[in-house]
């Protein structure tokens, strides 16, 4: 009988860095302005565009954007998909999600957004409600801490 | 081969920022493009040089680094290794004939980071050097140890170093740690990895360096002084420590190299200073060496004749080099720059009384100099 | 414009999973078989180019020193180059410039991944902004949301973009049966790929790709030199990259800049005027089927809206007008590091005739490319076996 040939071994280990990153004016600023319920974005001196989140400077003029404008808080959907896989720090309980990129009302570029509001596992629900073009609002936690999680979703405007 | 300059160059100083790191990087390349006098779209090309998840938690970090170092629709790359292989990138893609102006920048937040072992101790294989413990320090470490035993190279030689360019370093206003030590200082300080001893190891600190490369003809247009590349070398050596005779390094193939592209036969005399990366005391000794500027073994002795001081014949390290600030990346930009600035006379403070006329800057990381890139840089 | 380059070898390791062994001996596997297509041996190379998406992905920090003795690289110069998914491509344009600019003659340019030693999705879950984008959605809700943008952009009816979606999984997964080294191979009916499990919708399961081990080398030489020791040298005839902003939503990924403006400066380079008709081949970056129809717009193939029409007319099947990835794509094999010159390496067969059962017929020039980061950067590689 031919002898069964070893398998190659595996071996397993584990990397854990810590890292301390530092947020910066800018965005100290733009976290800050959740706890009194503002979306702050940033126009350039130069194109006139105004960038959400808040930047520091603008990427294509290359200039500081130092002024600071209140955003309406609401927008219109640019695009959207519906998450419902696993990954890492994404478990079975958490999905599926609807992922979207919201334009809010005076901005130059579109943002992440979460989509809820209505029973999002149903995905016929979801084609039927969530389009590109639809409106949306923005939905507060009571809590805040100062960081993306204080938006707690965005509800379909119907 | 096509000529190429360094116009002008940009760094920031290595002690912790609160700036996050777009705006750390941004603000030094937005000055260097004021001081060059062009705007960010005119420029042809451009090269970042960075750590993406080990040292910035954040994985492809040419994504993170494009709007900040200006490459917004521009032809551009990135370097996941010392900044000095983004220098020669840059050199490359303007000798193409490609490209006539090319920023290449170096940029970390050593203070985001974990310590400097945590992280080489990731550049060790999973299965033999990791379990061991094989860091950059340990490695050093060891090619201290054969370093002393071969030749007799005493640890107060090797103090002698940390007094020397912390000292240097009070007077560049780049630097991350400057101050007076003596050599009993240096002596005393805990023995972390024997023989290293605490002060003997290099910092982590925050930085960024941006340098504006331009063709020759560009260049002519843009500086009255423009810098320009006389040769370049670098060479890779073995992973296992144990494959190599840790004092014949690499760096003697990475400056043989640049100095036959250089046309430099006796570097002693035709190099007025060199930056070179000393990330452990020792190793200044060990790379004069390496690099020719003294016979084998003589290292020690070369440090006690004064030759190196910022006032002797052949100054290394003026700047305080990386026992005064180590920006684990940009670090090998940063030696191009300070040599750049000695060669412009623009190095203030802790400029050479003597005319420059060729500098010579070198780099190295990974387990005791795994990598050598030397860069000549001549008026 | 500097000297002419060409590559004068490639090697490809067979992709999947390769637990059979070790990081180091896959890349070996692959820098062997390039110096024997090439007819070189080791000490003729001059200098190493090495990549790889972050390296954390298999966790070891710089990898390319872990890697100098199966690089080759003892006493030589080396540079690394990172783009993310476009990585390949750079390596490729690195190697190009070395040569081009007269400081090497010959360069072996290497790209890899070994993604089951890893969790890949841990390691690129990191490329967005920590503070803001991170705790949303993974790489493939970024290339469905591209999608959905698209179809709205265009206004694009849903069913003619999945029917189109579905023929590219179908001829990819038809050409990766046919590649030796392809990793996935399976052949598949239109039922099967428009009902298969919802990944990210409108993306399913068969419109994604493999996580895949692999490893690509390409020996890149200097015209003088290529033209002495090759006899069937692929010449480097354009190359592109452009990247946009950080912030995906920033630029518009349907109307695709990167993407149009680097081939563009390709196609100068190369001095072709339309691209459909001149090229025979395009390996284009297909991770995911629908991201194929913004690729054929945007790197000129056809007009703007218009893809999904071609593609179901079928005028980029393997046998079609313009042939696209017979080698089976992104779609069948995707070491991310090394997939983006497997595309090159895919084109130089292409041109030199030695593509095996995936040949298309009379091919002189080929078209590579790669995309990265969240719909970021866009890198174009084209060749010919003509100078």
């Amino acid at each position: 009988m031919a002898q069964e040939k070893e398998q190659p071994k595996t071996m397993r280990d584990v990397l854990v860095l810590p890292f301390e990153m530092a947020l910066g004016p800018t965005w100290t600023k733009f976290f800050e302005a959740f706890k009194d319920e503002k979306i702050l974005g940033t126009r350039c001196s130069q194109c006139k565009r105004v960038l959400l989140p808040a930047r520091p400077f603008c990427p294509r003029c290359f200039e500081p954007m130092e002024e600071w404008v209140e955003m309406p808080q609401e927008g219109t959907i640019v695009t959207w998909s519906y998450v419902n896989y696993t990954y890492f720090g994404v478990t079975e309980d958490m999905i599926p999600v609807v992922v979207a990129g919201v334009k809010l009302d005076g901005a130059d570029c579109s943002w992440r957004a979460r989509i809820r509001g209505f029973d999002i596992k149903d995905l016929d629900l979801v084609n039927k409600k969530v389009k590109v073009g639809a409106r949306v609002r923005l939905v507060w936690r009571k809590e805040k801490k100062g960081n993306i999680d204080d938006i707690e979703y965005w509800e379909i405007i119907e | 081969m096509r000529k190429v300059a360094i116009v002008e160059v940009q760094q920031t100083p290595g002690s912790e920022s609160s700036l996050n790191l777009m705006e750390f990087t941004y603000k030094p390349v937005k000055e260097l493009l004021d001081k060059v006098g062009m705007r960010r779209d005119e420029v042809d090309t451009y090269i970042a040089a960075s750590s993406d998840v080990f040292h910035s938690g954040m994985s492809c970090a040419n994504a993170f680094d494009f709007d900040a170092v200006g490459a917004f629709m521009k032809p551009a790359s990135r370097q996941e290794a010392d900044s000095m292989w983004a220098f020669h990138y840059g050199c490359l893609r303007i000798m193409s004939g490609h490209h006539d102006t090319a920023l290449v920048v170096g940029l970390i937040k050593g203070s985001e980071n974990a310590d400097n072992d945590t992280i080489t101790s990731c550049f060790a294989d999973p299965f033999y050097l990791r379990p061991v413990g094989i860091q950059e320090t340990t490695a050093a470490a060891m090619q201290m140890r054969v370093y002393l035993d071969r030749y007799g190279i005493t640890e107060e030689q090797c103090a002698r170093v940390v007094v020397k360019n912390l000292g240097n370093a009070l007077y560049n206003p780049y630097a991350h740690i400057k101050k007076r030590v003596r050599v009993e200082d240096v002596l005393d300080s805990e023995r972390i990895c024997d023989p290293l001893k605490a002060m003997e190891c290099a910092p982590k600190s925050d930085g960024v360096c941006a340098v504006f490369l331009a063709s020759e003809e560009k260049a002519k247009k843009l500086t009255d002084k423009p810098v320009w590349l006389k040769g370049y070398g670098c060479a890779m050596d073995t992973f296992y420590l144990g494959d190599r005779d840790l004092l014949n390094t690499q760096l003697k193939t990475a400056s043989k190299n640049a100095y036959s592209m250089a046309g430099i036969v006796d570097p002693k005399k035709e190099i007025d200073v060199a930056e070179i990366c000393e990330s452990y005391a020792y190793q200044e000794l060990l790379w004069c060496e390496q690099l020719g500027l003294c016979g084998e073994g003589e290292g020690g002795r070369y440090m006690e004749s004064g030759a190196t001081q910022i006032e002797g014949p052949f100054p290394v390290n003026p700047s305080g080099g990386v026992l005064a600030m180590n920006p684990y990346i940009p670090r090998g930009l940063y030696r191009i720059a300070e040599c750049a600035l000695q060669i412009k006379g623009k190095a203030g403070e802790h400029q050479l009384d003597k005319k420059v006329k060729t500098a010579l800057a070198h780099s190295a990381y990974g387990f005791a100099g795994q990598c050598h890139s030397v860069t000549i840089l001549g008026s | 414009m500097g000297r002419a380059v060409a590559v004068i070898g490639t090697g490809q390791t067979k992709h999947g999973r390769r637990d059979d062994v070790c990081y180091p001996d896959l890349i070996r596997e692959a820098v062997k078989a390039a110096m024997k297509d090439a007819r070189i041996a080791p000490q003729d190379i001059d200098a190493v180019v090495y990549g790889s998406m972050p390296s954390m992905m298999e966790g070891v920090a710089f990898n390319h020193l872990y890697f100098s003795e199966a690089l080759r690289s003892l006493g030589k110069p080396m540079l690394r180059s990172e783009t993310c998914g476009s990585t390949g491509q750079s390596l490729a344009h690195t190697g190009y410039y070395w040569v081009a600019g007269g400081m090497a003659e010959t360069v072996l340019v290497v790209g890899s991944e070994k993604q089951h030693e890893g969790d890949a999705q841990a390691t690129m879950s990191t490329i967005p902004e920590p503070f803001l984008h991170r705790t949303i959605g993974g790489a493939p809700a970024a290339f469905s949301m591209q999608a959905r943008e698209y179809m709205g952009h265009y206004k694009i009816d849903e069913d003619k973009a999945r029917e189109a979606a579905a023929i590219i999984s179908i001829d990819c997964h038809e050409g990766g049966y046919l590649n030796p080294y392809a990793h996935i191979k399976v052949r598949l009916s239109k039922k099967e790929v428009k009902e298969a499990r919802v990944i990210t919708y409108p993306v399913r399961l068969w419109d994604v790709c493999p996580s895949s081990d692999g490893a690509c080398a390409v020996i890149m030489a200097a015209e003088e030199r290529a033209k002495k020791i090759c006899d069937r040298p692929a010449w480097i005839k354009g190359i592109g990259f452009r990247g946009e902003e950080y912030f995906m939503g920033d630029s518009s990924k349907a109307v695709w800049r990167s993407a149009i403006e680097a081939s563009q400066e390709a196609y100068k380079q190369a001095g072709i005027k339309n691209p459909r008709k001149e090229i025979d081949v395009a390996e284009i970056y297909n991770p995911f089927t629908y991201q194929e129809l913004m690729f054929l717009e945007c790197l000129g193939f056809c007009p703007p809206g218009e893809a999904a029409d071609h593609v179901i007319k079928g005028v980029f099947s393997p046998r079609g007008e313009l042939a696209c990835n017979p080698s089976g794509g992104v779609l069948c094999t995707n070491p991310i590091g090394a997939t983006g010159l497997i595309r090159l390496a895919e084109a130089v067969l292409q041109v030199t005739g030695k593509a095996g059962p995936h040949q298309v017929d009379g091919a002189r020039i080929a078209f590579s490319h790669a995309m990265g980061g969240a719909q970021q950067f866009n890198a174009v590689t084209i060749v010919s076996s003509e100078l």
